[in-house]
C-alpha cells in the first residue's frame, strides 16, 4: 500500500500546492520522485515522532496540508498526547499515514506490533481513524479525506486483501447478504482471510474501513441477528459495541503480548487469526 | 508599565483564586518586549502577516492575558473571570477562546513543537513572519523540547526564534546545566540576557541571524515582590489572601519608586 500511497499523493500534488510530507525516516527512498519534483515538501524530519506531530500542527495551522508518516506504533503511541493536543485540540489538523499495521513486522516482535492505534485514536474528539484493506481503498480514501479539515489517520498495511470492494469514507460494505441470523463483520486487511474463512458459510459479512466515523446506519440493518467481530486490532469491536441493544462476539486478539516471531502468516496462526481458525470459530460463534 | 502588569496580575489572582504568580512575574519584561517588537494587529488577530507568539509554559496564561489586554486585544476587566465557569480565560492558554492565543498549550514541550511546524510553513512560503516561543526551564525537562530544537537547527528555520526562561524552576527536578552551552551546540544562533532588562530583551530579539535564535532570559520567579522571590515554590500556584495582596502591591509600588 506504501506505492499507492506514493502514486495517489503524486497525483494529488499536481493540482494541491499544499501537500507537505514528514517522515520519520521510513519509506524515504520509496518518495524520491516526489522529493524530487517538490523539494520543499517534502522533509525526512529524523526518527522524533513527537516533533513531526507537534510540527505537522504548525504547518496545518498555517494552511499547508501535511502527512506525517512513519512505522505505526511509535507515532500514535507515543505521540498520542501531541496528537490529541496539537492536531485534535488546537484544530490543526492533519494526516498520519502508517505502515506496519499489526504484525506487518512479525518478525521484529511486541516492539514493533501494532494493535492499539485504531482503538486509541477513535477516543479522541475530531479524530478521523481509517483502515483501508487494499490499494484501492487507500486510494479511494485518500482522495475522499485528506484535506477533510479534521486530523485523520490511514492505517497502511504490506499485506493487503485481495478482494475488489466498492468504498466509500464513512460507510461500511456490505460483502455478503445471506438473509442469515449470523453477521461477520470486519475491517482491514484480514478480510481476505475472514472472507475465505466465509465462503461456504450461511453468514452475511460486513467490512467498515472508517473506523470513525462509524457507519451505525448500516449495522442497525444487522442488529437483530448475531453478531460476530473478527478483527486483528483493538478499536473496531469497540466502535460496534457502542450501538444500544447489541449483541457480539469478538474473535480476535486477547489481552497479552504476542511474543511469537516469523512471518505474518505464522503470527495470525498462532492468534487463531488464519482462515481455518476464523471458520471455526464462527461455525462455533453461530452454533453454540 | 511592568509593575503595572505585575499588579494586575496579583490583583486577577486574588480576584479569581487563580493563578501561578512567580512563574508569570519572571517574564513580565519578556512578553511585554515581544509584543512591543512583534509585527501584530491587536484589532485584528488573525491579521494574515502577523508574526506569532507562542507561551509554550501554558501555565503563565495569566501574564500573556494582562500583556494581551494591554496590547489591546480585549479588555482587562473580563479577565477577572479567569479560570471560572464559562471564563473565556482559561488556566492555560486556549486558542479556541482568547483572541491573541495562537496555540493552546498547558501540557508541556508541546508549544514549541508546534512553532518549529509555522517556523517551516513561513520558511515554504518564503514568508518574512516570524515565530516567537516562550518554554520554561522546568519545562525543558522534557525530550520533546530538545527533538523540537534538533529540528529547528537541522532546517535551519531563521524565523524561529526561542525564549528560555531560565528562572530555575527546573532546579527542583532535573536539573539543566548551562542551556545557552547546549542550545549552541545544538546550533542555534544563542544570546544569554538578563531577562528583566527591557534593552537587553529588545537587543536579542531584534538580533539577525540565519540560524534559528535562542535567547537565554535569566529571570527571576515572583519578580517584584521578596516574599516570592526568596519563597517561590510554596507560591508555585496559589493566590493572595486580601492582606498579603495589600502588602505586595506597596512593595511593588516602593520598588518602582
Amino acid at each position: 500500500m506504501r506505492g499507492q500511497f506514493r502514486d495517489t499523493i503524486l497525483d494529488l500534488a499536481k493540482t494541491d500546492p499544499t501537500i507537505t510530507l514528514l517522515f520519520g525516516d521510513v519509506s524515504v527512498y520509496l518518495f524520491r520522485e516526489f522529493q524530487e519534483l517538490y523539494p520543499e515538501r517534502f522533509y525526512n524530519v529524523g526518527i522524533c515522532e513527537n516533533t513531526i506531530i507537534s510540527m505537522a500542527a504548525g504547518l496545518a495551522s498555517q494552511g499547508l496540508t501535511p502527512f506525517a508518516h512513519t512505522i505505526a506504533p511509535f507515532i500514535t503511541e507515543r505521540s498520542l498526547e501531541q496528537i490529541k493536543l496539537d492536531l485534535c485540540y488546537n484544530k490543526f489538523p492533519a494526516n498520519i499515514v502508517t505502515c506496519g499495521a499489526s504484525f506487518d513486522y512479525a518478525w521484529d516482535g511486541a516492539t514493533h506490533h501494532c494493535l492499539t492505534d485504531l482503538a486509541i485514536l477513535r477516543l479522541l474528539p475530531g479524530m478521523e481513524v481509517l483502515q483501508p484493506g487494499s490499494d484501492k481503498e487507500l486510494d479511494v480514501l485518500l482522495r475522499q479525506t485528506y484535506n477533510s479539515g479534521n486530523p485523520t489517520y490511514y492505517r497502511l498495511s504490506d499485506h493487503p486483501h485481495d478482494i475488489d470492494t466498492d468504498i466509500e469514507f464513512g460507510k461500511g460494505t456490505v460483502i455478503k447478504d445471506s438473509g442469515s441470523d449470523t453477521t461477520v463483520v470486519t475491517a482491514g486487511p484480514i478480510l481476505g482471510n475472514v472472507h475465505k474463512a466465509c465462503e461456504d458459510l450461511s453468514v452475511n459479512l460486513l467490512y467498515f474501513p472508517t473506523i470513525k466515523p462509524f457507519d451505525y446506519e448500516l449495522l442497525a440493518k444487522y442488529k437483530d441477528t448475531n453478531i460476530v467481530v473478527v478483527h486483528d486490532a483493538f478499536g473496531l469491536y469497540e466502535a460496534v459495541n457502542e450501538m444500544d441493544d447489541i449483541r457480539t462476539r469478538y474473535h480476535g486478539l486477547k489481552d497479552s503480548f504476542c511474543a511469537c516471531y516469523g512471518k505474518l502468516a505464522d503470527v495470525r496462526e498462532s492468534l487463531g487469526l488464519d482462515v481455518e481458525s476464523i471458520r471455526a470459530a464462527i461455525i462455533n460463534q453461530t452454533t453454540g | 508599565m511592568h509593575t503595572q502588569i505585575r499588579k494586575d496580575i496579583l490583583n486577577i489572582s486574588f480576584e479569581s483564586g487563580h493563578g501561578h504568580i512567580p512563574t508569570c512575574f519572571s517574564i513580565v519584561e519578556l512578553l511585554q518586549t515581544v509584543y512591543e517588537t512583534m509585527n501584530h494587529k491587536p484589532a485584528d488577530p488573525q491579521w494574515n502577516d502577523r508574526d506569532i507568539f507562542i507561551l509554550s509554559k501554558g501555565h503563565a496564561a495569566l501574564a500573556h492575558y494582562v500583556v494581551l489586554a494591554r496590547q489591546g486585544y480585549f479588555d482587562l476587566e473580563p479577565v477577572c473571570t479567569f479560570g471560572g465557569c464559562g471564563s473565556q480565560f482559561g488556566c492555560h492558554g486556549d486558542r479556541s477562546k482568547t483572541p491573541g492565543v495562537e496555540v493552546s498549550t498547558g501540557s508541556l514541550g508541546h508549544g514549541i513543537g508546534v512553532a518549529v511546524g509555522m517556523a517551516m510553513a513561513f520558511k515554504i512560503q518564503k514568508s518574512d513572519r516570524r515565530v516567537i516561543s516562550l518554554i520554561g526551564d522546568g519545562e525543558a525537562n522534557e525530550g520533546s523540547v530538545w527533538e523540537a530544537l534538533l529540528v529547528a537547527a537541522d532546517q535551519k528555520l531563521d524565523k524561529l526564534t526561542v525564549i528560555y526562561d531560565n528562572n530555575m524552576s527546573h532546579a527542583r527536578g532535573l536539573q539543566i546545566h548551562n542551556p545557552a552551552e547546549k542550545l549552541a551546540s545544538f546550533g542555534m544562533d544563542v544570546t544569554e540576557i538578563d531577562g528583566h532588562d527591557p534593552a537587553q530583551i529588545r537587543a536579542a530579539l531584534e538580533k539577525k541571524s540565519d540560524m534559528p535564535k535562542a535567547i537565554v532570559a535569566n529571570t527571576v520567579k515572583g519578580q517584584g515582590i521578596a516574599e516570592m522571590m526568596e519563597n517561590h515554590y510554596p507560591w508555585h500556584r496559589r493566590s493572595p489572601s486580601e492582606e498579603e495582596l495589600k502588602r505586595f502591591l506597596e512593595e511593588l509600588d516602593a520598588r518602582t519608586v
